[in-house]
């Protein structure tokens, strides 16, 4: 591969020492090349005035909302964002005040998150709306299935925590909606959500499998120290951030072990 | 209180004399002391002893067993501390520790030796002291180890004694001190046997002091005369002779006899294996002491020493003779005529392969003695142990003695003095000299005879053989004792001697009168000894051996003396001897017997050679004793021994002569009779000076016991070694029946080598024989091998000949056939060659024809050769001609065929890089349209965009309609909610509608709104108009007939607003469809779109064509789309359709520069 040349030759004594997230950059330039979300495309020529296209798209849709009234310019971005894409997917109620979908809260969430990583609105809208297609398009049927890959691979790295679990009868009411339709949303913070959204994006939605089995793991002690379905689900509704850095880089190398290397991060 | 009247009534009856009672009362003591452990008896019977001197009492006494010991011993040592009582109790003392108690060794322990000690350090009676130093002496041995604690004490006790005896600080009479010095002498012996070094040092260290000095010139130094150097002193040390462990293995006879054997004084001597050198030596430095007081004897010896050679008598021979006793040897030796013979055959010279036999002492002179002394005195220590090869047993000659009584005993024991270094001969001695010294002027033949008729004139007959014999039998155990060789001079029994002289007075009248029985007697033993010597057989009828045994001597003595005594004898004389204990329960057996125990005999089985000779020696000494003279000599230094021994004699002999005075009734009551009433003090005397010599005589027999004790265990020696010697003997025999037995096998043995030597030398014959044989066979085989080789090589020379030959012949067949073969063909070519001479023959005919024909054309030849030449030059030369015009030719032709191959080359390398330029083109047109594909979803998606903006705001502006109608206009209520439910209805259709399916529904649709439409909107809006309208949407056709009321109704603004509906809806694919760029490459793309939009429109007819047609147009309009933007300005609605109305214009643009161009 003409690709790995250039990379970083240090890479391989990076990991030795522990540097997990040096190179990730790198792979997910070269991910990107293929523009998984479809927001720009490969050829470069193209890019200005493709980027034209979605300006305007982008202002023709708000300046659509702002006519019909449903957005002002004191509505929150986030909630342009939804409107926007409601009006995009022609999902836009009749009227504002209409009460929200649950998709429409895991809209908000991730464009919440979004928000937050990038600075542009329209390189935002263009990113939220992309990665929730691909949510609901590319893994619209693997996104259900992750609750039993959680149970089996928990079960795998700790058994007497599951056990525990179902004792509680806690396995059924985790957040599952938090973490795997919102993929973390609101759950970790940015800069930790980025690289597994970047794995997300690239393709891999087990790599959510593996963040929540890592969250518990991380938390095992307090989770077992809890009996109660409930509070078990609000504890990780709710976990506390400063160790979450961490869990992404366990759950990366658990993915890891579990899924097998990803070419391209080798 | 009941039982002591009882023991003092039963104490009473012990003196009763009937028999019966005594025995009675004895047991009863004794179960009494058996039954009581306490003290109470013991102490009565003590008291009561001490009180009576009971004879019962002392035998119960002296035999208490062990738990009553100690009571006797606290009890004697109560009274030792008494003065009163300290003599009785001493000499009880001296009873019981004689008969050696099994308890002896806690006397070492007993408090009563140190008081004893201390009595004797402090006393000052001399017979008290005397007595204690006895009983201490006896009790020395017993318990050696004990010296540790008490030896200064003995020392002290030996030191004081010693200067007591000298300067007699208590003034007693002299006859005491001879007593003291005598007991003080056996002190000195005995201390100085058993603790040399100490004891040596001890006087080094008491009479370096000069207050001693004296003491010690006068007293001591005699006494160190008497001893030898002690091996002790080189070997031992101060430390070592009080280790107990040097005591252990001793017994008490073992202490007394180690005590004697340093002792030079005869009297005390004793000697065993291993000093008969030394013994020699001091033999004859002591020699002269009882040579001068015995003379009789030595010349008695010297006589028999020179008939038997024994070592002994030679020396004494030679230091001792004397002019004056030739006569005698002479007529001893004319007595003992047979002797001679006897002694040559056994003589131990001869023994030892002597050449030389000692010449008889009578014919040395005396000058020569000296040196003769030393040869047989050196010979001698060779020969006395070949001459007694064993221990020989003296106690033959007792019971000889005591079988024939007196006459023999006499005459038999000197030899064994001589012989065995006997006692005997010193006593007799010692009572000839006495006699002499009394005065009783005789001839030395006669003198024995005389003071031995003097002695039996006192004495019953009876008596004196009964005393003599025990005499005897006590002298036998001494030398027994002194069992084996021995100093010629040992006298162990002088103090005996002295003791018992009444009896050697007695016994010697006895030998003496019978001597001239005797001489016939002995010579009987003596001759008989002769066979014996040559062999054992003739022990047999020797009656004199066979009576001893070392065992009943003390019956011997117990029995007879006391008889005698007691009822003949003065008081003294019982008072002597009564205190021995045996003496009373076997006398009178053994007296009323007076024969020797029964066992006697096996004694001559047991020991036959060494008894033999041993009696024989004895008789023949014996008999040259008798004749023996006495002879006066310088006695260096008597022992004390001797001096009390005489002192005795001489006491003896005066009381005798008191007594022979009186009547012999009178004798016995009263002392007054014949010296009126004697001193007190005298008699006070006299009684200290008995119990004295009675404490001297006990003592002596002590030391005669443990001699005995020691005799026995020697004998059993010498039983053994005899035994083994016969073993050995036996041995030797089977040695040599064995070493025949080899020599015999030796033989044999040869013999058979002989044998095999012949049959190995046949067999080597044979061999040699067979060998040589072998050999002549393997020649002729390997000549006939040879030959056969030969033969062999031959055959192969005649094969490989034959092989030659056969080849040969081959050879020659082929020779033959290919002969044959020549001459076919010689033949065949013979034939040709035949034929061909046939042909020559015919052509040289032809030839010759010919020939004739050439030279008739020859000249016609010649006739025509000038005409041709003209002709031929010029066709030459048109030939050359026509030549260089086909070179000419053939150069241009070269010429264009490299120019068309150079055409060819450019061409080729054109059409390559053509193809290359297609390449990239295609490469590039890809490229070009993934990014028109990029940009065309771009566009998509804003058009979807767009689309639903479209219907948001239709959604919005149906609602706002609905809402004007039912608030403001009342009559046209009926007409708005149609148009709301229209509204409601296509959004529905929208919201319904897939983004998927929408193209391909729209153009479908537009399909069928095409063929709908073309005639409703006209054909001068061209195809592109219809598309329009076709894409205007999917229920457009449907919504156009119930739509188509109200337009008209409406009239210009519905139409209008539906016509923008159209166009808006058209606008996507318009746009889609158009490349923005202007390039070669893009037209070409589009000419090829084109031809493909072509093709498929011919297929799919006119739909599909008027698609074709917008494409066309497309390319034309691009640049004025923007120029005609403004004329969206006469859209009706307001800005927010800005949009649209700008996809509008662009529509009618293009209608218009469609217009344009064409």
């Amino acid at each position: 591969m003409a690709e790995d040349t250039q990379r970083n030759f240090r890479s391989v004594y990076y990991e030795k020492v522990g540097f997990r997230g040096v190179e990730e950059k790198k792979s997910l330039e070269i991910l990107l090349k293929d523009d998984p979300l479809g927001i720009l495309p490969p050829h470069h020529e193209s890019h200005a005035q493709v980027m034209m296209c979605r300006k305007e798209q982008y202002t023709d849709v708000l300046h659509a909302l702002k006519v019909i009234r449903f957005v002002s310019d004191s509505t929150p971005q986030v909630d342009v964002y939804l409107r926007m894409y409601q009006l995009e997917s022609g999902t836009l109620p009749r009227s504002p005040s209409f009460p929200l979908e649950p998709e429409d809260e895991v809209f908000l969430a991730i464009a919440k998150a979004m928000e937050e990583m990038v600075e542009d609105n329209v390189d935002c809208y263009w990113l939220i709306r992309c990665f929730v297609s691909q949510l609901n398009n590319k893994f619209r049927d693997s996104l259900p299935q992750l609750p039993k890959a959680f149970e089996q691979y928990l079960n795998l790295e700790d058994s007497r925590l599951l056990n525990h679990m179902k004792m509680c009868s806690a396995v059924t009411k985790l957040p599952y909606d938090l973490w795997f339709q919102k993929c973390f949303a609101g759950c970790l913070p940015e800069s930790s959500l980025q690289r597994v959204w970047d794995k997300v994006i690239s393709g891999s939605c087990k790599i959510l499998v593996f963040v929540a089995v890592e969250i518990l793991l991380t938390f095992k002690i307090k989770v077992m120290a809890l009996n109660n379905a409930e509070k078990i689900t609000k504890f990780l509704e709710n976990i506390p951030q400063d160790s979450s850095d961490a869990i992404v880089s366990k759950a990366i190398d658990l993915w890891h072990k579990h899924c097998g290397t990803p070419v391209h991060s080798v | 209180m009941a039982q002591q009247a009882n023991i003092s009534e039963l104490l009473s009856m012990l003196d009763s004399s009937a028999l019966g009672v005594l025995d009675d009362i004895t047991t009863v003591f004794k179960e009494n002391l058996n039954s009581d452990r306490g003290p109470m008896l013991v102490n009565t019977l003590v008291d009561y002893y001490l009180e009576t001197s009971s004879q019962q009492v002392l035998r119960i006494l002296t035999t208490l067993q062990e738990p009553h010991d100690k009571h006797l011993m606290d009890k004697i040592n109560e009274y030792v501390g008494k003065a009163a009582t300290r003599l009785p109790v001493l000499s009880l003392l001296g009873h019981v520790i004689r008969l050696q108690p099994p308890w002896k060794h806690k006397l070492s322990q007993a408090p009563l030796l140190p008081s004893l000690l201390k009595c004797l350090k402090t006393d000052t009676d001399v017979v008290i002291l005397t007595t204690g130093v006895l009983v201490l002496i006896t009790m020395l041995p017993m318990i050696p180890q004990s010296g540790k604690q008490y030896l200064h004490d003995f020392f002290d006790i030996f030191g004081r004694l010693s200067s007591w005896c000298l300067k007699n600080p208590g003034h007693v009479t002299e006859i005491y001190l001879v007593h003291l010095h005598a007991s003080v002498y056996a002190l000195f012996h005995r201390l100085y046997g058993m603790y040399p070094c100490n004891f040596v040092s001890f006087l080094r260290s008491h009479y370096s002091m000069k207050e001693n000095l004296e003491t010690f010139e006068e007293v001591v130094k005699p006494m160190m005369e008497h001893v030898r150097i002690h091996p002790e002193l080189v070997t031992g040390s101060k430390d070592h002779e009080l280790d107990p462990c040097r005591w252990k293995r001793l017994e008490t006879h073992d202490v007394v006899i180690e005590c004697a054997k340093i002792s030079l004084d005869p009297t005390e001597a004793s000697y065993e294996d291993g000093y008969s050198v030394s013994q020699q030596i001091s033999a004859r430095f002591h020699h002269r002491p009882t040579d001068a007081t015995i003379s009789p004897h030595v010349d008695t010896q010297n006589s028999y020493g020179n008939a038997t050679s024994t070592p002994y008598s030679t020396p004494r021979l030679a230091l001792l003779n004397t002019p004056g006793q030739l006569p005698q040897v002479l007529s001893s030796t004319t007595r003992l005529s047979t002797e001679p013979s006897q002694a040559t055959i056994w003589s131990p010279s001869s023994v030892c392969g002597m050449t030389t036999p000692p010449t008889s002492p009578g014919n040395v002179p005396p000058e020569l003695s000296h040196p003769y002394s030393k040869v047989f005195g050196t010979s001698g220590g060779k020969g006395t142990p070949l001459g007694t090869p064993a221990t020989s047993p003296p106690p033959p000659c007792h019971s000889d003695d005591y079988v024939h009584i007196s006459p023999p005993q006499a005459i038999v024991m000197p030899p064994k003095k001589e012989d065995r270094l006997d006692s005997v001969r010193p006593c007799l001695h010692r009572q000839q000299h006495l006699s002499n010294d009394r005065g009783l002027e005789e001839t030395s033949d006669n003198k024995g005879s005389v003071t031995l008729r003097d002695l039996p004139g006192f004495l019953v007959d009876l008596d004196s053989e009964e005393d003599s014999v025990e005499k005897d039998k006590e002298e036998a155990a001494i030398s027994k004792e002194l069992s084996e060789i021995t100093t010629s001079d040992a006298e162990p029994v002088v103090p005996r001697g002295g003791f018992d002289s009444p009896f050697y007075r007695d016994s010697l009248p006895c030998s003496q009168r019978k001597s001239h029985l005797t001489s016939s007697n002995t010579q009987g033993p003596s001759v008989s000894t002769e066979p014996l010597t040559s062999s054992l057989d003739k022990l047999g009828p020797d009656t004199p051996k066979q009576a001893f045994t070392p065992i009943d001597r003390p019956c011997g003595c117990a029995s007879e003396s006391p008889a005698g005594n007691r009822e003949n004898q003065t008081s003294l004389e019982t008072n002597i001897f009564t205190p021995s204990p045996k003496i009373p329960s076997q006398r009178k057996v053994g007296f009323g017997s007076g024969q020797s125990p029964p066992y006697d005999h096996l004694f001559e089985m047991a020991l036959p050679k060494t008894a033999y000779h041993f009696v024989s020696k004895k008789t023949e000494e014996l008999l040259k004793k008798v004749k023996g003279n006495t002879e006066e000599d310088y006695m260096p230094s008597t022992s004390p021994m001797e001096v009390l021994d005489r002192l005795i004699q001489q006491g003896a002999d005066a009381h005798t002569k008191e007594l022979n005075k009186l009547s012999l009734p009178s004798k016995s009551v009263d002392w007054t009779h014949f010296g009126g009433s004697p001193p007190s003090d005298e008699i006070h005397t006299l009684r200290n000076q008995l119990l004295l010599l009675h404490n001297q005589l006990l003592y002596e027999r002590f030391k005669r016991q443990q001699h005995a004790l020691r005799n026995r265990r020697l004998l059993r020696k010498v039983i053994k070694a005899t035994a083994l010697e016969e073993h050995n003997a036996a041995m030797k025999d089977q040695l040599k029946l064995q070493e025949k037995d080899i020599q015999m096998w030796k033989v044999s043995m040869q013999k058979e080598q002989a044998r095999y030597n012949q049959l190995q030398e046949e067999r080597d014959t044979v061999v040699t024989q067979l060998h040589s044989q072998i050999r002549q066979l393997q020649h002729d085989r390997e000549e006939f091998y040879n030959q056969s080789q030969e033969l062999q090589t031959k055959l192969e020379d005649c094969r490989n000949m034959i092989a030659d030959l056969r080849l040969e012949l081959k050879k020659a067949n082929n020779k033959v056939c290919h002969r044959e073969l020549l001459l076919s063909q010689v033949s065949q070519k013979l034939s040709n060659s035949e034929s061909v001479q046939q042909q020559m023959e015919f052509l040289n005919r032809q030839l010759l024809v010919l020939g004739e024909v050439n030279e008739l054309y020859l000249e016609q030849l010649q006739n025509k050769h000038a005409d041709t030449t003209q002709e031929v030059e010029m066709m030459k030369a048109s030939y050359r001609k026509e030549l260089e015009k086909n070179r000419s030719h053939l150069l241009q032709q070269n010429q264009r065929l490299d120019t068309s191959q150079k055409r060819i080359l450019e061409l080729e390398s054109h059409l390559a890089k053509k193809d290359h330029l297609l390449l990239e083109q295609k490469k590039y047109l890809e490229d070009v349209k993934l990014q028109a594909r990029g940009q065309l979803q771009a566009v998509e998606s804003r058009y979807e965009a767009q689309k639903r903006i479209a219907q948001a705001f239709e959604l919005k502006i149906l609602d706002l309609y609905g809402r004007l109608e039912k608030d403001g206009l009342l009559k046209k209520l009926e007409e708005k909610t149609e148009a709301a439910e229209a509204a409601e209805e296509r959004l529905d259709c929208c919201n319904e509608g897939c983004p998927d399916s929408l193209v391909g529904h729209n153009e479908e649709a537009a399909g069928r709104n095409g063929e709908t439409k073309t005639p409703k909107s006209g054909s001068s809006r061209g195809s592109s108009g219809s598309r329009g309208g076709g894409g205007s949407s999917s229920s457009s056709s449907e919504l156009s007939t119930p739509e188509k009321p109200p337009n008209q109704r409406v009239g210009p603004f519905s139409s209008r607003w539906e016509t923008t509906l159209e166009t808006s809806t058209s606008i996507p694919v318009t746009v889609g469809s158009l490349p923005s760029s202007k390039s070669f490459l893009a037209i070409k793309a589009r000419e090829l779109f084109r031809n493909k939009s072509e093709s498929q429109c011919d297929e799919d007819g006119l739909t599909n064509n008027s698609l074709s047609e917008t494409l066309k147009t497309e390319l034309y309009k691009d640049p004025s789309t923007e120029a005609k933007a403004p004329l969206g300005l006469d859209n009706p609605h307001p800005s927010p359709k800005n949009q649209e109305s700008v996809g509008q214009l662009r529509i009618m643009d293009y209608n218009e520069t469609q217009h344009e161009p064409s």
